[in-house]
């Protein structure tokens, strides 16, 4: 019994050294050498693409459908604890603000974009690319990772606002249908709970989460085993790595904001 | 544009279709021809109690998470003392069972589906079949219950964890004791919201199970072909869940207002 656990302590400690490892690599790959950095801005570019305009619509789609479903569970709650519902954008709003916008949209882009990631660099690594790119002298972790990591930091940022100005004003469409409560009204009690620091948390958790996800992957990519079983593997290490790393590391970002 | 997306319309539909039949299909098998008792413990195993310590780590951080963010709304009011039952109900009723059962579908449908399409990739589906047995009396049906079973059960544990969780935040951190937490809940959460939780959990079960065996068994293409087949797993869990969360939650609000049911 204790040797298993023992035994776990020390595979999940030698993972998080690998996992900081790579993470000290990517902010190294970042600098440029000998005046050139090592990778493109076109990638970036690249990356930003098919990490955020091709995750839009699910993403859009899904926080909508959460702030629907958050009004109505606000308004049953309300109902029960104070015998009204008029205070239900408030809630609901600040809800999605700090904790349901980011958080969703990143375990989404984990699902999506995640184990994507992991797919690819592990075929790579089991294709023997990765050494191929070694042979030219091309740091894979700085030429795959690194524009990875930036493109999916922005995607993460700007898809969790647009997505929740869609899912509020979804939202506020359904409380005008529903619970007859009109528009202006909604968003003025919204606006009375609503700060400015909500919106900061917001984006906040979203970049952090936005660094956990490609980081995590690429991780387990680049320690794939070889084969078909492998490939499966890695991929789904990465997206149970990365969804229990935000989750924990939501919780952290939520008790140190707090008082914000 | 137009056709993009009536392309895109058509191919969702095809999807949802063929998964429905999939299941069906599956169901049929189980009532003709029954399912191998011994398959079915062995996968319970694979998937339930390998998963059972991330669950309940989930489900301590998620309780933590929704005290903290339901504490930051009441402080405003000073209506602390409805933190353990409004943090409880919100937890039990949607957040809980919605971010556990990203985590089980990362953890339980990601692997089973990663698991089937290795399976189909290296041909060892064909060999059954050669065998002359039904690979989806063999493979599927067990995988599906106890995936069904096992999501189900560990969903339960993480949302009795969340309870915990968020006790033991408020009583170190938010100045609640657990006293006035636990003594509150019962004033706020009422059998209907449990049941809520409990349907929530079985349907994100079903879910779970239907959509990681259908993807895993039509997973094409070698080592690419896998990577694929989870990611694809993973979304369409996701996106399933959430559409299922807000079904649920109207049908059960629409009974809690014109039938009465479960009123404190």
């Amino acid at each position: 019994m204790m040797d298993t656990v023992g035994a776990k302590c020390i595979a999940v400690a030698l993972e998080l050294f690998a996992f900081l490892r790579l993470f000290f690599e990517s902010v190294v790959g970042i600098f440029f050498e000998s005046g050139r950095p090592h990778f493109r801005l076109r990638q970036v570019i690249d990356q930003m693409y098919a990490i955020g305009v091709e995750s839009l619509p699910v993403i859009v789609f899904s926080l909508t459908f959460t702030s629907l479903m958050l009004i109505i569970e606000f308004s049953y709650h309300m109902k029960l604890v104070v015998r009204q519902d008029s205070l239900v954008p408030a809630f609901s709003t600040v809800l999605m603000l700090r904790e349901l916008g980011p958080v969703i949209t990143s375990l989404l882009l984990t699902s999506r974009v995640g184990a994507s990631i992991a797919a690819e660099i592990a075929t790579m690594k089991v294709t023997e690319q990765l050494d191929a790119l070694r042979q030219l002298s091309i740091d894979p972790v700085a030429f795959l990772t690194v524009p990875r990591w930036f493109g999916c930091v922005f995607a993460t940022v700007s898809l969790s606002y647009v997505a929740l100005g869609v899912a509020i004003l979804g939202g506020s469409a359904m409380a005008a249908l529903k619970m007859h409560y009109p528009q202006e009204q909604f968003f003025n009690t919204m606006f009375i709970f609503t700060h400015y620091e909500d919106f900061l948390c917001c984006g906040l958790k979203a970049a952090v989460f936005g660094t956990i996800i490609p980081l995590v992957a690429s991780h387990h990519g680049f320690r794939c085993k070889p084969g078909a079983e492998g490939v499966g593997n890695a991929t789904t290490a990465a997206v149970v790595h990365s969804t229990m790393l935000i989750i924990i590391s939501d919780f952290l970002l939520t008790y140190s904001l707090y008082a914000v | 544009m137009i056709s993009k997306a009536l392309n895109s319309a058509t191919g969702v539909l095809e999807e949802l279709g063929s998964t429905f039949l999939f299941m069906l299909h599956s169901v049929g098998t189980f009532l003709r021809e029954g399912v191998s008792f011994r398959q079915m413990v062995n996968q319970m195993y694979a998937v339930g109690v390998r998963s059972l310590s991330t669950t309940i780590f989930a489900g301590l951080f998620v309780g933590a998470i929704m005290a903290i963010e339901i504490h930051v709304q009441l402080r405003d009011f000073g209506a602390e003392g409805f933190l353990g039952g409004l943090a409880t109900s919100v937890t039990i009723r949607n957040i809980g069972p919605v971010l556990i059962a990203f985590m089980l579908s990362a953890k339980v449908g990601a692997y089973t589906s990663a698991e089937l399409a290795t399976m189909v990739v290296t041909e060892q589906i064909d060999a059954i079949r050669c065998l002359g047995t039904n690979p989806i009396s063999y493979i599927i049906v067990p995988r599906m219950i106890a995936v069904i079973i096992c999501s189900f059960l560990l969903l339960t544990i993480g949302l009795m964890m969340s309870i915990g969780g968020g006790m033991v935040i408020s009583n170190y951190f938010l100045h609640v004791s657990s006293q006035t937490y636990i003594q509150n809940i019962p004033r706020v959460v009422s059998w209907w919201s449990v049941g809520t939780g409990s349907v929530k959990s079985f349907v994100f079960g079903v879910l779970i199970a239907t959509i990681a065996c259908y993807q895993g068994y039509h997973a094409k293409g070698g080592a690419v072909g896998v990577g694929a087949t989870v990611r694809r797993t993973a979304v369409q869990t996701l996106v399933c869940i959430i559409i299922a969360d807000y079904m649920l939650s109207t049908i059960s609000a629409f009974f809690y207002e014109w039938f009465r049911v479960g009123q404190l």
